[in-house]
C-alpha cells in the first residue's frame, strides 16, 4: 500500500498525526499512477506535511482523498511541465515493495489499454532504444542494460561516453523509462505527457521533428536520419497540443478503474496552476529531514541521580518493568521530596542540554515544549488567576504548527485565495478542536472580534492575520461547507457559531429555559402570576445562562423577538424579555 | 378609590390579580408586565394593540366612559397597574389611542377638539372612545324609541340621556356631545329631527 486512505478534519483538511507539520499547501492538482491520470483525483488540494503528501479531492474530499507517506518513497523526480503540460512531481515508491509486489503479483494487467505491465520487474529488459543525452556534451549514450529505473540510486552509472562527466542519476532514470516506453507496444501505446522532451513531434506537414535533434524525417521513417533516434512510434507518441486549459479534460489516459492503492508504479502529483517549485524543493527537504523518524526515536536520556541508591519509581516514564537492579522504594514525604528532586535535576539536564547550540534544541523541541507546558502550568496553580490566558499560551507552541502561513502557500495567480481559503479552514478546525473547545467555552457563539483577538493571541505573536483577511476567510465557510457559520445580526454585528445551531434552535433553547421559570417562584417577590407567566429576564441573566457575552446575548434576545418568540418590557433596569404572551395568549384579541 | 370595592358575585376568583374598585374584570394581559411596554416588532406591537384597545373599549364600557382625557387617565386602573406597579407612558398610550383611532384599530376612538395628527403632541390630549361608534349610537337609539313606542313625540337630550325611560340603557347618562354627534347620524339617515335651540334642543323621531 502506497496510497493510503486519508482522515480528514472537520474543516476537510487532513488531520495531522502528532508531531506532523504541515509544510505546504497548493490548489488545483491531479493525481496520475505511472502515466495515467487516476479518474476522480483529478481537481484537489496538495498538502505537504514533514510526513505525508496528501491529495484531497474539491469535489468528493471525504471520498477521494489519499495520502502518500513519505517514508515509503525512495525518490521523487521533477518535470518542470511542458508547453500545455502542466509541471509534475513524480514520486516512486520504496524499490523492496515493488519487489516484493512484482513478485506476488505476476500480470496486473488491468489498465484499459492493455499496454505491458507498467511494473518495472526487478531485471528489466536491455533497451536498445533507451539513450541518455549528456547535459554537457550532449553527446547520446546508451543506458546501460543492466539499468534499472527502480533501483537507480543502487545501479552505478557509467560516464558519458564522449566526456567522461558522469550524468545525474535522475536524468539517466528519465531517459531509461522514456525508453522503456519506446518499446513498441501490443496494443496502442500511452500518450505520454511527462516525458514530452524525448518524444518525437509531428509538424503540421506531415512530418516528423526527431525528439533528439529536431530534424524534420518523413513520417515513414523509423530513425531520424541525421542522429538515428527511433521514430517509430512518433505519430502516435505526439505530445497532444490540443490540451485545454482545464486539466481534469486534459487527453491524457485515465486509468477506467477506481484508484488501485494497490501498487502503484509511481505518482504523479500534476500542477495545474504552479506550486511545483515549492512544493518540489519542500518535499526534498522533508524527505531529507525524516521526520517521521523522531516519531519513534527514543526520548533523550534521562540522566540519573549519581548516587543510584533509590529507584525513581515516581518519576514520570519510569521503566518499572525494565529488569533494573531492584531499589528501596522511598515512600511517604520523603519519597514525593525525592522524586521532586529528581524531576528538577531531570529538567534542568535536559534544559542545560537542549540550548546548547541550536540543532540540540530543535531535537530535543519536543521535550522543551513540554516542559514549558508544565511550567506554565505550575505557575497557574500558584497564582492561580487568568486561567484563560495561560492556557491560550500553553496551546500556542501546539497551534504554531498548525497554521497556514502565507509562506506555506504556493505562487501565482490564486495564492491569495487559496490562503484565505486555508485561512478558514484553519479557522474553522480550530474552532470546532474539542480538545481546544474555543466555541463551546462561548456558549457555542463568539463575536468575530473576540475570536480575532484570541485567534492571533494563540499564534503567540507569529504571523498574525490581519483582520481583514480574517474576516475574509470567516465569510468562506459557507462557500467551503465548513462545520461553523459566519452569522450578521441585524445590528451588524458579526458572530461566529456552529452550523448546527440555527436560530430556531436558539429560539428552542431560549424557550425551554423561560418556560423552566414557570416553576420555581422567583427570586424576589412578584405580582404577577408566575405560574403562568414566568418571568422576564435581562441580557445580563441570558449571557450568564448560555455562557454568551453580553452583546451576543442582546442579539439572540432581538434576534428572538423579532421572530416573535419574545417581547420585551421595558423597566428602570433596562429590557427585560418574556415569553410572548401577547400574542399567543388565545381569546383575548378576539373580544373587540 | 381608597377602599376595593366588594367583587359582583359573577367575578371570579382567579381574576382578583387585577383587582380595582369598580369591579371591572381586567383581562390576563393587564398582569402580564411587558403588555406595558408597546412592542417594536410589528407582529407582536398590532396583537398587543388591538388587546389595548379591546381592553380600553371594554374598561369605558362598564365604567360609562365616553371620553378620556389621556394625561388623566394614565393614573387610573386603566393604564396604571398598581399590584405590578407597570403602567403606559404618555407616549405608548398616545399611541394605542392613535391606532385606535385609525382604521386599522376599527376607529374606536377619536380626538376631539384639534385634528389627529395634532392630537397627540399635546398632553392634554381628550379623546372619545367609541365603545360604540356613533352609527352604532344612533342604531341603538332608534332601537330604543321603536321599543318604547316614542316614535313622533320629542324627546329632550336630556331626557334620553338622563330620564328614567333609559336608565337601562347603555347610553344612559352618554355625554351630551356624543349624544348629538349621534343623534346627527340619526338625521343624516332621515330617522329623526332636531329642533331647538343651543341647551335645549329636541329631537323626534320619525
Amino acid at each position: 500500500m502506497f496510497l493510503h486512505q486519508l482522515d480528514l478534519t472537520t474543516a476537510l483538511r487532513p488531520s495531522l498525526l502528532p508531531e506532523e507539520t504541515l509544510l505546504f499547501v497548493q490548489d488545483a492538482v491531479g493525481l496520475y499512477e505511472g502515466k495515467f491520470k487516476i479518474p476522480q483525483y483529478q481537481h484537489g488540494q496538495a498538502y505537504l506535511t514533514s510526513h505525508r503528501a496528501c491529495y484531497v479531492d474539491h469535489a468528493e474530499p471525504r471520498k477521494n482523498s489519499v495520502a502518500i507517506f513519505l517514508k515509503d518513497v525512495e525518490k521523487t523526480e521533477f518535470y518542470a511541465g511542458f508547453l500545455k503540460s502542466s509541471a509534475k512531481i513524480t514520486v516512486y515508491p520504496k524499490p523492496l515493495k515493488q519487489l516484493i509486489r512484482s513478485s506476488a503479483v505476476p500480470a496486473p494487467a488491468s489498465l484499459s489499454n492493455g499496454t505491458p505491465p507498467r511494473h518495472a520487474s526487478p531485471a528489466p529488459a536491455p533497451q536498445q532504444s533507451a539513450t541518455w543525452v549528456c547535459p554537457i556534451c550532449s553527446f547520446s549514450n546508451p543506458v546501460p542494460s543492466n539499468f534499472d529505473p527502480a533501483l537507480a540510486s543502487r545501479t552505478p552509472i557509467p560516464p558519458c561516453l564522449a566526456c567522461g562527466i558522469k550524468p545525474p542519476t535522475v536524468h539517466v532514470v528519465k531517459a531509461a523509462i522514456a525508453g522503456m516506453s519506446n518499446r513498441p507496444p501490443p496494443g496502442p501505446p500511452p500518450k505520454d505527457t511527462k516525458y514530452g522532451i524525448s518524444l518525437p513531434v509531428p509538424s503540421a506537414s506531415g512530418m516528423v521533428s526527431c525528439p533528439r535533434c529536431t530534424l524534420e524525417n518523413h513520417p515513414s521513417l523509423a530513425n531520424c536520419e541525421i542522429c538515428g533516434a527511433p521514430l517509430a512510434t512518433a505519430v502516435d507518441r505526439r505530445l497532444d497540443f490540443a490540451r485545454d486549459i482545464d486539466r481534469s479534460a486534459s487527453p491524457g489516459p485515465s486509468l477506467t478503474t477506481p484508484l488501485q492503492t494497490e501498487a502503484p508504479e509511481c505518482i504523479k502529483i500534476s500542477f495545474r496552476q504552479g506550486g511545483e517549485k515549492i512544493f518540489h524543493e519542500r518535499l526534498k527537504n522533508a524527505l531529507v529531514q525524516r521526520k517521521w523518524l523522531l516519531q519513534s526515536a527514543p526520548p533523550i536520556p534521562k540522566p540519573r541521580p549519581a548516587s543510584g541508591s533509590f529507584e525513581d519509581v515516581y518519576s514520570k516514564n519510569t521503566d518499572q518493568s525494565s529488569p533494573d537492579v531492584e531499589r528501596p522504594r522511598v515512600v511517604g514525604i520523603a519519597g514525593l521530596e525525592r522524586r521532586g528532586l529528581e524531576q528538577r535535576q531531570n529538567n534542568e539536564a535536559m534544559i542545560g542540554s537542549a540550548f546548547e547550540d541550536l540543532e540540540a534544541l530543535m531535537t530535543s523541541a519536543k521535550e522543551i515544549i513540554a516542559l514549558a507546558e508544565q511550567f506554565a502550568s505550575q505557575a497557574n496553580l500558584g497564582t492561580n488567576g487568568n486561567l484563560e490566558a495561560s492556557a491560550l499560551a500553553s496551546q500556542s507552541a501546539s497551534a504554531l504548527g498548525l497554521i497556514t502561513t502565507k509562506d506555506m502557500l504556493g505562487t501565482g495567480s490564486g495564492s491569495e485565495s487559496l490562503y484565505i481559503s486555508e485561512l478558514s479552514r484553519n479557522l474553522a478546525e480550530w474552532l470546532t478542536d474539542d480538545t481546544r473547545g474555543i466555541l463551546r467555552k462561548e456558549g457555542g457563539i463568539m463575536t468575530l472580534v473576540d475570536l480575532w483577538a484570541v485567534f492571533n493571541r494563540a499564534r503567540g505573536g507569529v504571523e498574525l492575520v490581519s483582520p481583514a483577511d480574517f474576516e475574509k476567510a470567516a465569510r468562506m465557510w459557507d462557500t467551503l461547507k465548513l462545520p461553523v457559520r459566519l452569522r450578521k445580526f441585524k445590528s451588524g454585528l458579526l458572530v461566529v457559531q456552529g452550523r448546527d445551531r440555527t436560530d430556531e434552535k436558539t429560539i428552542a433553547s431560549l424557550l425551554a429555559w423561560l418556560k423552566g421559570l414557570h416553576q420555581g417562584p422567583p427570586a424576589t417577590d412578584v405580582t404577577w402570576d408566575w405560574h403562568m407567566y414566568g418571568r422576564g429576564v435581562t441580557a445580563q441573566e441570558t449571557a450568564e445562562r448560555f455562557g454568551w457575552s453580553v452583546g451576543v446575548a442582546t442579539e439572540e434576545l432581538e434576534m428572538a423577538e423579532e421572530a416573535g418568540a419574545l417581547c420585551r418590557e421595558q423597566g428602570l433596569d433596562g429590557f427585560r424579555f418574556w415569553e410572548n404572551w401577547l400574542v399567543k395568549l388565545p381569546g383575548l384579541s378576539s373580544t373587540a | 378609590m381608597a377602599t376595593t370595592a366588594p367583587l359582583p358575585s359573577n367575578f371570579n376568583q382567579t381574576s382578583a390579580l387585577a383587582p380595582t374598585q369598580t369591579g371591572f374584570r381586567f383581562p390576563p394581559h393587564y398582569s402580564f408586565p411587558p403588555f406595558f411596554t408597546l412592542q417594536p416588532v410589528a407582529s407582536t406591537r398590532s396583537s398587543q394593540l388591538s388587546s389595548w384597545s379591546s381592553l380600553i373599549q371594554s374598561y369605558c364600557r362598564y365604567n360609562r366612559i365616553f371620553s378620556l382625557s389621556i394625561i388623566d387617565t394614565l393614573n387610573t386602573p386603566l393604564f396604571y397597574n398598581a399590584s405590578l406597579n407597570r403602567r403606559l407612558n404618555l407616549r405608548d398610550a398616545k399611541a394605542i389611542l392613535s391606532y385606535m383611532s385609525t382604521s386599522e384599530g376599527d376607529n374606536r376612538a377619536e380626538f376631539i377638539g384639534r385634528g389627529k395628527q395634532k392630537a397627540g403632541e399635546e398632553d392634554g390630549g381628550k379623546v372619545w372612545i367609541y365603545w360604540r361608534r356613533p352609527e352604532e349610537w344612533a342604531a341603538a337609539l332608534e332601537e330604543w324609541v321603536e321599543r318604547t313606542g316614542q316614535k313622533g313625540t320629542v324627546l329632550t337630550l336630556y331626557e334620553i340621556v338622563e330620564g328614567d325611560a333609559s336608565r337601562k340603557e347603555e347610553f344612559w347618562s352618554m355625554d351630551m356631545d356624543l349624544l348629538q354627534k349621534s343623534l346627527a347620524v340619526c338625521v343624516k339617515r332621515g330617522k329623526a329631527q332636531i329642533f331647538g335651540s343651543e341647551g335645549s334642543e329636541g329631537v323626534k323621531f320619525f
